[in-house]
């Protein structure tokens, strides 16, 4: 009966992760040249999966057709899977955050930083707070200290504008995390996460990336009742494209610079460009230099994220 | 007549835990748990949701079997190895098993989870991971079982044969091996519901499989196609549960928690045959699954030991993380050993109250406690009671279906023979069925703690300021010397926590 069971399953128990060493059954065997030609391209999880699975195919196909190579959207489920899975060599093209892209380049160095957004080089992170809370709108950042004693929650645990950066901030106003009710701060998991949890008052106050803020008050998924804006911090590097040191054996010389080509390349008059940048919430994607990210590193080692 | 309140004894720690809780509720989330409660009556029912939860499922199920087979054929093995018995024939000698047994407390010591977490910085991103993460502890843990039936198997059989003059090999084949096989069997059965729990809860860390979908559509709010795949899970664990009672019942293998233990399965034939079918099921899957054995050789190098030294991880807070554990174990034991009668006792005047309690327990099996914990913190601040609380749940699930299943196997005489007597329903399943189990089931339920020890970890992200939390913490930032120190200590915890289990479990039996 268990075993009917099984094989009633089986033929949905479809290839779901990628296959990392070549092996002798053939199913192995079909995807042992296919890492040589496949470029595996991932993100960290900072939004719901709906829209990463929107978002990425997209891009796949895009660098697909300007690279003329199979791309392919492999999911993680969390930053640190991200980071490993890159240092391991099972991801190729990564889009990161300041923290876990630094974190990355530590683990694997020669690691390339390929590009940008042009909303990246000053980033914002947004302090939101429960409409309900009786919280209000700050002007500098001494006044997070109202937050003490209050239920404050973070992102993902190694997100830079969910988590580092405000963080930092909150260190800057004499907030430490054990002074939010609770003893400790929570961790959604996500920037979603953060506005659905403190708009229910599950939390009072929460931190969150601005432009997913931005996006969530365009389409009505977060309502000015329910939850406000307290305060936008100074601007911070973050989001960033980061490639495998190897690319160019693998898939030929000069191949990583086209491929920072294709991605600068992208612009709002092409339809399909325009729909992957205006997921993105960017204009347009910029070089980015590998030596600005030096505040990150040095905040994340301040936090202890970094050692 | 002391038996059957001793069984009420741990749901003491109902007290403290009543006390708390009206300071722990924050009134905000109320409406997203409404939200969530009305999902259980609509999942949603979009083709793709649903196709990709049955995708989901099918991996899931997949990595249960194969950590399941492998750990099996891994604890058999190891198991003999480590016989007294077996030595003691063979060699002359029973300290090498000693000596193995010694050194298999240590996979066994490591939860599941840590051992995917770990497996994952050495191995990458690969299904076969997750296979490996169930195999290692499961098979520290069947070996264990097996070498425990094993030495305690009468040997006035094996003596005969030896002293007939048969060899060594096939005088312990043929003196052990019938009355080993209903106990290995039995157990096996059990393992593969705990391979289905382990593989969930893997995925939720992301190793994929549903417990994946569940995360991601929990932390979304996207509660009617947390329902779809929760529902579908539910499903498949009812039925494989159902599915190992009826092969243990048909094969005349002991109960887990049973007095009596039947002798050998008069289906030899049937048992030959299932086994036979596993093996290509168990090939097919792995096809399925593209798990490649191979690709296990192929280890990366972990990330350079950050700097700081050793005084980094000896700066971290730890009596207050050992502290934090242990409490947690505490609460989540007492609620799940004492919650179970208590609450059969409560419904026990009304029969569709059994029927919600059964269905309340199934979820709670079957819910990743993460989950639970996630859920909670919609109403209740973070801290050591709320992960108490979702691991209560999870291990209240597990000891419910087991004390129902044994009571109901203890026979209805005395019950009945109360009842008609004037005692009420409860006093009569008190004494009647009860009384006759507790001791078991208290020594059960040490050893269901030393269970719970382990997998406080996995409720590290309610941030219960335990060695969960700081171990998962501790792996974001790659802080690998840490990393070492805490699972040093949380390997030494479990031995004493399991010897301590060890010695409860023999007073409570002995005394029996």
């Amino acid at each position: 009966m268990l075993a009917g069971l099984g094989l009633a399953l089986l033929p949905a128990a479809l290839p779901s992760l990628p296959s990392g060493a070549p092996g002798p059954l053939p199913a192995a065997r079909a995807q042992q040249k296919a890492p040589q030609k496949l470029l595996r391209i991932s993100a960290i999880p900072d939004q719901k999966p709906e829209k990463l699975n929107r978002l990425y195919p997209l891009v796949a196909n895009e660098l697909s057709r300007q690279l003329g190579v199979p791309v392919k959207y492999v999911p993680v489920t969390d930053y640190t899977a991200a980071v490993t899975a890159f240092r391991t060599g099972d991801l190729d093209l990564v889009w990161f955050g300041g923290l876990t892209g630094v974190q990355a380049r530590l683990q694997k160095p020669g690691a390339r930083v390929l590009a940008q957004r042009d909303i990246d080089a000053s980033f914002h992170s947004i302090f939101i707070a429960n409409a309900k809370s009786g919280l209000k709108p700050i002007t500098g950042v001494q006044g997070l200290s109202q937050l003490k004693g209050r239920r404050f929650t973070f992102g993902s645990e190694s997100s830079t504008s969910g988590r580092l950066m405000p963080e930092y901030f909150l260190g800057k106003a004499g907030v430490k995390t054990s002074d939010f009710r609770g003893g400790t701060a929570g961790f959604s998991g996500s920037h979603d996460a953060t506005i659905a949890l403190v708009a229910s008052g599950a939390y009072d106050a929460g931190a969150v990336n601005e432009q997913v803020w931005r996006a969530s008050l365009h389409d009505g998924k977060a309502k000015r009742d329910k939850v406000i804006a307290i305060w936008k911090t100074p601007g911070y590097q973050d989001y960033h494209w980061i490639a495998q040191p190897d690319l160019d054996q693998r898939f030929g010389k000069g191949f990583t610079a086209r491929l920072k080509g294709a991605i600068l390349s992208w612009r709002p008059s092409n339809p399909e460009q325009k729909q992957i940048l205006g997921l993105f919430g960017a204009q347009q994607f910029t070089g980015a230099d590998a030596k600005a990210y030096g505040q990150i590193e040095q905040v994340g080692r301040q936090i202890g994220k970094i050692r | 007549m002391a038996a059957p309140l001793l069984l009420l004894a741990p749901a003491l720690v109902l007290l403290p835990i009543a006390l708390a809780l009206p300071g722990l509720l924050h009134g905000g989330g109320w409406d997203l748990v409404g939200q969530f409660l009305l999902a259980a009556v609509r999942p949603s029912r979009d083709p793709l949701v649903l196709a990709s939860a049955l995708q989901g499922l099918a991996v899931t199920a997949g990595m249960a079997l194969l950590g399941w087979a492998a750990s099996l054929l891994l604890g058999l093995l190891l198991g003999l190895a480590s016989s007294r018995t077996l030595w003691h024939t063979l060699a002359g000698t029973p300290w090498p098993a000693q000596l193995l047994r010694r050194l298999l407390a240590i996979p066994r010591a490591i939860h599941e989870l840590i051992w995917g977490l770990l497996l994952l910085q050495v191995l990458g991103l690969q299904p076969a991971v997750a296979v490996l993460a169930i195999a290692i502890p499961f098979g520290a843990l069947v070996a264990r079982v097996v070498s425990d039936l094993l030495d305690a198997l009468p040997t006035t059989g094996l003596e005969a044969l030896r002293a007939g003059g048969a060899p060594g090999p096939a005088a312990l084949l043929t003196a052990l091996g019938p009355p080993l096989l209903p106990g290995v069997i039995s157990y096996g059965g059990y393992r593969l519901e705990c391979a289905l729990r382990s593989a969930t809860l893997l995925g939720v860390f992301g190793l994929g499989g549903l417990g994946t979908d569940l995360k991601l559509t929990l932390q979304s709010l996207q509660f009617d196609e947390l329902w779809t795949g929760l529902w579908l899970l539910l499903a498949l664990m009812l039925l494989l549960e159902a599915g190992i009672a009826l092969l243990r019942r048909r094969w005349g293998m002991p109960q887990r928690l049973g007095l009596a233990s039947g002798g050998v399965g008069r289906s030899g034939r049937e048992l030959l045959l299932a086994l036979l079918l596993l093996i290509p099921l168990v090939l097919a899957v792995a096809r399925g699954l593209e798990v490649n054995p191979l690709a296990l050789l192929h280890w990366q190098p972990l990330p350079p030991l950050p700097a700081g030294g050793w005084g980094v991880a000896l700066a971290l807070p730890w009596p207050g993380l050992v502290g934090n554990t242990l409490l947690l174990t505490l609460l989540a034991a007492g609620l799940a050993v004492g919650l179970a009668p208590l609450l059969l006792l409560l419904v026990a005047p009304w029969p569709w109250g059994r029927l919600l309690l059964q269905l309340a327990w199934a979820l709670g099996r079957l819910w990743p406690p993460p989950l639970t914990a996630l859920l909670l913190l919609l109403v209740l601040q973070p801290g050591v009671v709320t992960a108490a609380l979702a691991l209560g749940f999870h291990n209240l699930g597990i000891l419910g279906r087991l004390l129902l299943e044994a009571s109901e196997a203890a026979g209805p005489e005395r019950q009945q023979a109360l009842a008609s007597a004037g005692a009420g329903p409860r006093l009569a399943l008190l004494y009647g069925r009860f009384s006759g189990l507790a001791r078991s089931y208290l020594a059960y339920g040490a050893y269901r703690a030393d269970v719970i020890l382990r997998e406080t970890v996995v409720v590290g992200l309610v941030g219960a300021a335990g060695l969960g939390s700081q171990l998962l913490e501790t792996l974001s930032a790659f802080a690998w010397d840490q990393l070492l120190a805490l699972l040093a200590v949380y390997a030494l915890l479990t031995l004493l926590g399991e010897d301590l289990s060890d010695r409860a479990r023999r007073r409570l039996l002995a005394s029996a």
